[in-house]
């Protein structure tokens, strides 16, 4: 997943061992299925198809988290999307200098769900030179799905962070919550708060550290896939949901939305949050 | 957790990741099927010279299957069969005044049964590390075989696999009408199958798959319904007590993002200790059309040389072994096939038909002797899949 994994665990030490074992196996099936494109795996022909446009039946696993994108995507208003991979690695790519404007609309005419057919479980690309970028899902689905595999291996008592990204296994072994502390975005050895995580799972969207500077301007890693440029937005977005992908998806989301638009946006979504603007100041229900 | 108020946006979130959630339970890929299949098999009307009954052989197969996942997460697999039978086949061949072949058929068969049931349990199904074990049953009133196979399949790196496995099966041959026709009355036969396979990923579209096959079969290995002409003779077919057949193969696939298909290319040479050289070669185009649609364009193409004891005839005198059974001839065929597939939500509606021609003709390296037995037939079904989580 290109960030740490932590598990804490309590229990037994034979069953802590096999969850350890259980949740580290399933966080690496998930990042070889997802984040690295090897040779011989059905996400290598999903690129390959994406790329030379084309289709292809997608395993069920594959075909839920679509469904979910697909839904984040009509959610946010099309800010959301998988689909705008040309755009992420255009910027990626002139990492120290901003693209030209024909070279971000050219990347922009190989960008968009709506260029995408998914009628489960097939996946038609109808544009060549397509990217399908499922990172923005991934790691907390990941999160999720370590914890489980915990409680599957017999612990009940734990918390996984990948990267930042909390999913909780079950409170600690006497019933009392778990305490994480939500860094500050401009500095990051401080904590600007500390929650209380009994159960579900609390995630983090911001710029911390990926942001390009040029001529004293600070353009933001959030790119806005409906302009092609960078957005200016908090600094970070925390939010406590159900699952770790609720609470990652939301807090992608208010990201996107941009600061006025995404306060509201989260006020009204009714999950407790916790926001900062690049000020630096905190708001929002988690803030104290 | 605190309980949020259930805004629309957040039911839509919760309710799409559910999706996944309830995924999270289950074992990850691919769902269950449950199917049904309907075979209509027809061999054309005999056009050579021939004595007896000219109804033509013709096979009405159901078939019923179930492959899903258990709780276990490990892969079963059921298929049911029932076909019934009807029809005549070549018997013997006599040999005219100019001794030119002229085939004797038998007579036709009222309505024959037959009845399989299938099985497999795979442990560790749909990864490079996967343990099928399989059985099956099939009966119909003059024949029972059972047998039983395992199979294995171990990664020997990212890109390479290799595959192994096993199987034995025992026959039990009762023929009908065995004292009015002076038949055997009970035989037996038992096989033996060993194959050892690997596979190359050679790149994100492309696989390349090469085998070795075994096959040992010892017990009763003749027809017990064919004769055979010897001089002024009619005898049973009479063949080997053992059989031994090797064969390597080559399959590659390869996926084409653009037009969103996949070339399927098969080859498979055989030799067997009764003299029999065979070469298969089977070409196959998988194209999706639109988001629902397959078309499966076929062709094979089917050589062998025959058995050293295959004769239409045989001249008086001694002889081991003797068949007629045009099986066992040398000939060639062509198959041209169809299939088609079409996605509607949960279902899945299928339909094929293939055209097989076989001839003396078609061999390669051509032919010494006659094969008047040898068929060709039109085969279609209709099937119709649902698929479930």
């Amino acid at each position: 997943m290109g960030c740490p994994c932590e598990l804490k665990l309590e229990g037994e030490a034979a069953a802590l061992e096999r969850a350890a074992q259980a949740a580290q196996a399933e966080v690496e099936r998930l990042d070889r299925k997802y984040s690295h494109y090897r040779n011989d795996s059905l996400i290598a022909l999903l690129a390959a198809c994406a790329d030379a446009g084309g289709g292809m039946n997608v395993d069920e696993e594959t075909a839920h988290l679509l469904d979910f994108s697909a839904t984040l995507h009509a959610q946010s208003d099309g800010r959301f999307d998988i689909a705008a991979g040309a755009l992420t690695k255009l910027w990626d790519l002139t990492s120290g200098r901003v693209p030209e404007a024909a070279a971000i609309r050219a990347a922009l005419s190989r960008c968009g769900w709506q260029r995408v057919r998914w009628r489960r479980p097939h996946i038609h690309f109808s544009t060549p030179g397509m990217r399908l970028d499922l990172g923005g899902v991934v790691k907390e689905y990941a999160a999720d799905r370590a914890a489980q595999a915990c409680r599957d291996a017999g612990v009940a008592h734990g918390v996984v962070d990948l990267g930042g990204d909390l999913a909780v296994i079950g409170p600690h072994a006497d019933g009392s919550p778990w305490l994480a502390g939500i860094k500050h975005p401009r500095d990051t050895a401080r904590a600007l708060a500390t929650i209380e995580l009994a159960a579900g799972g609390l995630a983090t969207s911001g710029d911390y550290e990926r942001a390009l500077i040029v001529d004293g301007r600070r353009y933001s890693h959030i790119l806005d896939p409906r302009s092609g440029y960078p957005m200016q937005s908090f600094a970070s977005v925390s939010v406590l949901g159900d699952t770790c992908l609720v609470a990652g998806a939301a807090a992608t989301l208010a990201m996107l939305f941009g600061v006025a638009e995404g306060r509201t946006w989260l006020e009204n979504l009714g999950l407790p949050f916790l926001c900062v603007d690049a000020a630096g100041d905190a708001f929002g229900s988690l803030a104290r | 957790m605190r309980k949020p108020t259930l805004s629309p946006s957040l039911a839509a979130l919760m309710g799409a990741a559910a999706a996944l959630g309830a995924h999270a339970q289950s074992a990850p890929e691919t769902d269950s099927v449950v199917g049904y299949r309907f075979n209509e098999y027809g061999e054309d009307s005999f056009d050579g010279a021939a004595i007896g009954s000219q109804e033509r052989y013709k096979v009405y197969s159901q078939q019923f299957q179930l492959d899903t996942r258990l709780p276990t997460g490990a892969g079963l697999d059921v298929v049911a069969t029932h076909e019934v039978m009807s029809g005549s086949s070549p018997w013997y061949v006599l040999p005219d005044a100019q001794r030119r072949p002229i085939q004797v058929l038998s007579g036709a068969t009222i309505r024959e049964h037959r009845s399989e049931l299938r099985g497999a349990y795979t442990i560790d199904p749909g990864t490079a590390s996967s343990t099928t074990v399989s059985a099956s049953y099939s009966q119909e009133r003059d024949y029972r075989a059972g047998s039983l196979g395992i199979e294995r399949s171990l990664p020997l790196g990212n890109a390479l696999t290799f595959g192994t496995g096993a199987s034995l099966s025992h026959d039990i041959i009762q023929p009908t009408d065995a004292i009015l026709y002076d038949r055997v009355r009970h035989e037996e036969k038992n096989t033996f199958s060993a194959f050892g396979s690997l596979a190359w990923v050679l790149d994100k579209s492309s696989v390349l798959q090469a085998g070795l096959q075994f096959n040992h079969a010892v017990g009763y290995l003749s027809d017990p319904y064919k004769l055979v002409s010897v001089g002024d003779a009619i005898l049973p077919d009479t063949r080997p007590g053992t059989r031994t057949e090797a064969a390597a193969l080559l399959r590659y696939r390869h996926a084409f993002a653009k037009p969103d298909a996949a070339l399927h290319l098969d080859y498979r040479y055989a030799q067997d200790s009764w003299g029999v050289v065979s070469h298969t070669v089977d070409v196959g185009w998988y194209q999706h059309v639109g988001d629902s649609w397959q078309l499966i364009p076929a062709l094979r193409y089917y050589s062998q040389q025959q058995a050293r004891f295959y004769a239409p005839f045989f001249d008086p005198g001694q002889h081991d072994f003797f068949s007629s059974d045009y099986r066992l001839g040398t000939f060639g065929s062509f198959a041209a096939s169809l299939n088609v597939r079409k996605r509607i939500a949960r279902w899945e509606l299928s339909a094929g038909v293939e055209r097989y021609h076989a001839s003396v003709d078609y061999a390669l390296g051509g032919s010494d002797s006659a094969v008047p037995g040898v068929l060709s037939y039109t085969r279609g079904f209709v099937g119709l899949d649902y698929h479930f989580d």
